[in-house]
């Protein structure tokens, strides 16, 4: 009974702070709807017992791509009265698609039939986890591996100063 | 000049012809409330399972508040005789009444075992923002004291009485009495908004964090991670509070802050993986337990590779909480206070709270991990027999063993030593910040994690090349140890001698 | 960068007010370290341009603490001026006093008994010290290190009693006045002079290994903010800023006032790094350096104290002129060495006792100029190390 209440709490505050996010015009708000949309989704997680991922979910995108995004929003917006707002047009349209979406969402939802939790949840513990990552999956674990160096070089590489500007002395 | 004294602060605000029917109202309601205390007190004795509980929670809160209006009334009636009595009683009547709420909240814990989980979950929130409150309030007067004595001075001395023990009680009232301002321009709900971002997740690490083997919120198999997490949540908040201050200043300190904590956590994450290892599980009450046989058992103490570890991770928590030498965020003399500029009253007692609960966070976490947890220097297979025996002999074994006063303590020292180093050290500049992060710390801590896999996997664990490590790094640890006792009985001893003639002359009661 | 620079000119103060926040390029932010700051030293303003936390220019905009002094000595006789000349350099007050004082004997050619003189120097001595023990707290202020200005502060008050001990005043003293002193010492006086000194000379040792040495410190302060002689000297620097760069240039020594050529005592001055005790960071004419002058100068101070509580003789302390003074119809220009650098004052007189023009020299006012060009391509955090190092002290330079 307490889950239940937990879940429709949480799907609120995910829900909510999603809608928030698409409609506020200040792109600093969006920013912040975005970081209620997150920690829901890995408040969602911890009522599921997938603690790990919860866990992962908060350092991955609440604490690293939310402070990327805040980071490029805040330089990038310095005049602090650029008010974004869709056209007429693009509201109707983008309205009308969400609900075309929501539908079909809905009906997969209603007609899947969904089996029940099969095991004991304390069974996927994180010693699980890594196991089966370095045994079973080892092949797309590697392929992830080499594909975050390839963004690190790449971001290393796109972050050099243009070579224009003269640097500061190294003290 | 005259002296402002308790009397002067209970006297009452009314005038004297209102003050009678104050004293009858108070009076009144006191009874009242009392009386249905007591009247649903009786009822709950009647009750079983959770309409117990909830009676017993409603009859205790009606207690309260009677007993308070009760004593307002003593207040308004007597306030002479009340202003002498608490001037004279005041701290030890303030321990003691943190300790009946302790206990108080303890009690249906080790009294009722059999309890519904909700209780204890709100038991256990109580109990981390109580916490955190009680420290917060602690550790701003012990950084004042500490600083004062660094300074040649004495820090707060005279609001309670013995050593100004209240001065943080006083400060909070007066900050909660503050006319809230909002600054013109800035965004005002994520001016607020900030304030709680970056307190939440301070005060949510707490129901991971273990005191003891049982005084844990909530024993996640993830726990060390969901720390890591929340500390590294709390960026986000200062990055608001500087955005919504409407202050090119305050967007500086966010800025910096955010650079330098983002960049600190890729060598805390490094260090604290060394733990992980020697440990093999992200439990924190598995590796604290692994730590319970002596102080050579300690994770620091294991080999050289921890002992720096353990190092890198203190250094890397100095950077995370924004201390000295790494306070460039906070910087006074060049931000005025950062991104914390704009705010004033309950909401700058918010950011405070939550840099004070993250110190203790990652002083609580440094003695987990690598000193001991909480467990005393000695084995605690000694003290075996008195861990089952009865209620006086488990909470000696709290005491001398291991139990949660321990964990306290350790928290509160490496708090300690973080303080120290703030009224100590200057300043580092941004970039040197970030030079010695990149090109000092991460290579550091990248060969030290290297070097303790090859270790764990070719060096077999009893054999004689780990066992002579161990005791040299327990030797080595132990003698820093006791050359910073030895420093400070010595400093103690000859301080007279050592602050000079004319200065001890100066001193009060010479 | 391609654009016109800031200048003090009236004009350009306008176009600052006028930025709109919607026109500033995403690169640049103009940052205003206002009157109020705490690191500014005293109501400075400091308009930064900058690039994140590169300053590619500061620019000073002084006058906010302009008190009309040179106006009012237009109106008061020379001996009224005295306190106002307390306010200039109100941390190195007796300075100021002993220069005006020495302008206006030698304009009317009085006398100063030799017990003055001595008791005038020890004054002067004592206060360059005070000055330079603020100067040494707030720099480590400013870099962050708490704890060097509450030891700075607790010797302060020691030459602080002894102040007040002299003459009632711990700040603003009145004390030197044109003909010799106000008072005589009180009893006792000197042996506390002395105290003070056999307790204070171990503790500038105590304070270079607390500060001068910290690693920290010289990371941010060494090849910060360097000033070559040349420019030093085409600026008009003087005091710990020029002997920083290196020039060996004290008013004291080269022009020697009052009795300075009876003491035995050095010059310190800035070096390159490597030898002695000097980090190997450390570049002759940058920050470290002209900070470091200051802590030996007060060595160098301690050791004229001891020599005038020596030599002090007895006499008269105040040769009184009959009536009111009244200045002759020339003019005198006279420099004495200031805790900040030459401290000048020139007299004109009018026959009367009023003078017609009182013109003075600040020297943090020459010193602060070279600010707009020091402060180039530095760390925002380097305008404080720089701004601290050249220790100015707004009353000088607003007068």
């Amino acid at each position: 009974m307490y889950e239940a209440i937990a879940f429709y709490l949480l799907a609120a505050v995910v829900a909510g702070s999603a809608f928030g996010c698409v409609i506020a015009t200040n792109i600093v708000r969006m920013a912040l709807c975005l970081l209620g949309t997150l920690g829901g989704v890995a408040l969602l997680y911890f009522l599921m017992a997938a603690n790990f991922l919860g866990v992962v979910q908060l350092i991955v995108y609440a604490g690293g791509t939310l402070i990327v995004i805040v980071f490029g929003v805040m330089l990038t917006s310095r005049a602090a009265g650029v008010r974004l707002r869709p056209k007429r047009s693009e509201a109707l349209a983008g309205t009308l698609i969400c609900i075309g979406l929501l539908a079909g969402l809905v009906t997969l939802l209603v007609r899947t039939a969904w089996p029940a939790a099969q095991s004991e949840a304390q069974a996927y513990d994180v010693a699980w986890l890594g196991n089966e990552l370095l045994s079973t999956y080892l092949v797309p674990f590697e392929m992830v591996s080499v594909l975050l160096l390839a963004v690190m070089i790449g971001a290393a590489f796109l972050a050099q100063p243009s070579g224009k500007d003269k640097e500061p002395e190294e003290r | 000049m005259a002296e402002f004294t308790t009397e002067d602060a209970l006297r009452s605000r009314w005038s004297a012809a209102a003050r009678p029917r104050a004293v009858r109202w108070f009076s009144g309601l006191g009874v009242v409330f009392v009386l249905g205390a007591a009247a649903l007190g009786l009822l709950a004795t009647r009750l079983t399972g959770m309409s117990y509980a909830v009676a017993l929670a409603v009859a205790v809160v009606l207690l309260l508040t009677g007993g308070s209006c009760l004593g307002a009334a003593v207040v308004v009636q007597y306030p002479r005789a009340v202003g002498r009595l608490l001037q004279r009683l005041g701290l030890p009547l303030f321990l003691l009444a943190v300790a009946a709420i302790i206990v108080v909240a303890w009690a249906p814990v080790l009294l009722w075992p059999d309890k519904p989980l909700i209780v204890r979950d709100v038991l256990a929130v109580v109990g981390a923002v109580g916490f955190v409150s009680l420290f917060a309030s602690f550790a701003i007067w012990w950084e004042r004291k500490v600083a004062g004595r660094i300074q040649s001075r004495l820090g707060p001395m005279r609001v309670g009485g013995w050593h100004g023990w209240a001065q943080s009680i006083a400060d909070g009232l007066k900050l909660f009495q503050k006319e809230d301002i909002l600054p013109g321009g800035g965004d005002a709900v994520l001016f607020r908004m900030a304030a709680y971002v970056t307190f939440v997740p301070a005060l949510s690490l707490f129901i991971a964090l273990p005191f003891s083997a049982a005084w844990v919120g909530r024993d996640l198999d993830v726990g060390l991670l969901l720390i890591v997490a929340l500390f590294g949540l709390g960026v986000i908040g200062v990055l608001l509070g500087g955005w919504a201050s409407n202050n090119k200043w305050s967007m500086y300190g966010a800025m910096r802050e955010a650079c330098q904590v983002i960049s600190y956590e890729i060598p805390l994450g490094f260090s604290l993986l060394i733990p992980i290892m020697v440990a093999g599980t992200l439990r924190l009450t598995t590796i604290g337990e692994l730590q319970a046989g002596g102080f050579w058992t300690w994770l620091a103490f294991r080999n050289p590779f921890t002992l720096i570890a353990a190092l890198t991770f203190l250094i890397a928590t100095l950077a995370s909480c924004k201390r000295a030498p790494f306070d460039l965020p906070e910087a006074e003399s060049e931000l005025v206070a950062g991104y914390m500029t704009e705010y004033s009253g309950f909401r700058w007692a918010l950011f405070m709270f939550a840099e004070y609960a993250e110190m203790f966070a990652a002083g609580a976490l440094t003695a987990i991990l690598f000193f001991g947890a909480w467990h005393s220097p000695l084995p605690a297979a000694w003290g075996a027999a008195w861990a089952t025996g009865p209620l006086w002999q488990q909470a000696l074994h709290g005491v001398v063993f291991s139990g949660p006063l321990w964990l306290i303590f350790k928290g509160i020292f490496f708090v300690y030593v973080q303080i120290w180093l703030r009224w100590t050290l200057p300043r580092i500049r941004l970039d040197q910040v970030m030079h010695a992060c990149v090109q000092f710390m991460l290579p550091v801590t990248m060969v030290v994690l290297l070097a303790q896999t090859f270790w764990q996997l070719l060096v077999p664990a009893g054999s004689v090349l780990a066992v002579a490590l161990n005791l040299a790094c327990t030797v080595l640890g132990a003698l820093v140890a006791l050359g910073i006792a030895s420093i400070a009985v010595y400093g103690l001893r000859y301080r007279r001698r050592l602050v000079g003639t004319l200065v001890v002359d100066h001193l009060p009661g010479s | 960068m391609p654009d016109a620079p800031l200048t003090n000119s009236p004009d350009s103060l306008a176009d600052v007010e006028r930025v709109v926040p919607g026109e500033l390029r995403t690169e640049e932010m103009l940052l205003n370290m206002g009157p109020q700051h705490p690191s500014t030293h005293g109501v400075l303003r400091l308009v930064l341009r900058t690039d994140g936390e590169l300053v590619l220019e500061a620019v000073p905009h002084i006058g906010y603490l302009h008190r009309c002094a040179e106006k009012i000595g237009e109106s008061v006789a020379s001996f009224q001026f005295i306190p106002i000349t307390d306010r200039l350099d109100y941390l190195a007050a007796m300075i100021n006093n002993q220069g005006f004082s020495l302008a206006v004997e030698k304009l009317a050619g009085l006398e100063v008994p030799e017990r003055a003189r001595y008791i005038r120097v020890i004054m002067a001595e004592l206060n360059r010290i005070a000055s330079h023990l603020v100067s040494f707290g707030t720099y480590g202020l400013d870099m962050g290190a708490f704890t060097p200005f509450l030891y700075g502060f607790r010797e302060r008050e020691y030459i602080l009693d002894l102040f007040e001990a002299a003459c009632g005043a711990r700040l603003t003293y009145s004390f030197i006045t044109p003909g010799g002193v106000t008072q005589d010492l009180p009893d006792g006086f000197l042996d506390n002079l002395a105290r003070f000194l056999d307790y204070f000379e171990p503790k500038i040792d105590e304070y270079n290994d607390l500060l001068s040495f910290n690693y920290i410190f010289i990371k941010r302060t060494a090849g910060v903010g360097v000033i070559s002689p040349e420019d030093a000297i085409a600026y008009g620097l003087t005091g710990p800023c020029l002997r920083g760069s290196g020039v060996k240039w004290d008013l004291r020594r080269c022009m020697p006032y009052e009795l300075y050529d009876r003491f035995d005592f050095e010059i310190p001055v800035g070096v390159a790094g490597g030898t002695d005790r000097i980090p190997r960071e450390v570049v002759a004419g940058d920050s470290w350096s002209r900070y470091f002058v200051r802590m030996q100068e007060m060595k160098q101070s301690v050791r004229i104290l001891r020599q005038c509580v020596q030599q002090l003789p007895a006499g008269e302390f105040r040769n009184k002129p009959k009536g009111i003074l009244k200045l002759p119809p020339k003019e005198v220009y006279l420099e004495v060495e200031g805790a900040r650098g030459q401290l000048g004052f020139l007299v004109v007189g009018d026959g009367k006792a009023v003078p017609r023009r009182v013109k003075i020299r600040g020297p943090s006012f020459c010193n602060l100029a070279i600010t707009k060009h020091v402060c180039r391509q530095v760390l925002l955090a380097d305008i404080a190390a720089i701004l601290g190092s050249i220790d100015v002290v707004m009353g000088e330079v607003d007068r």
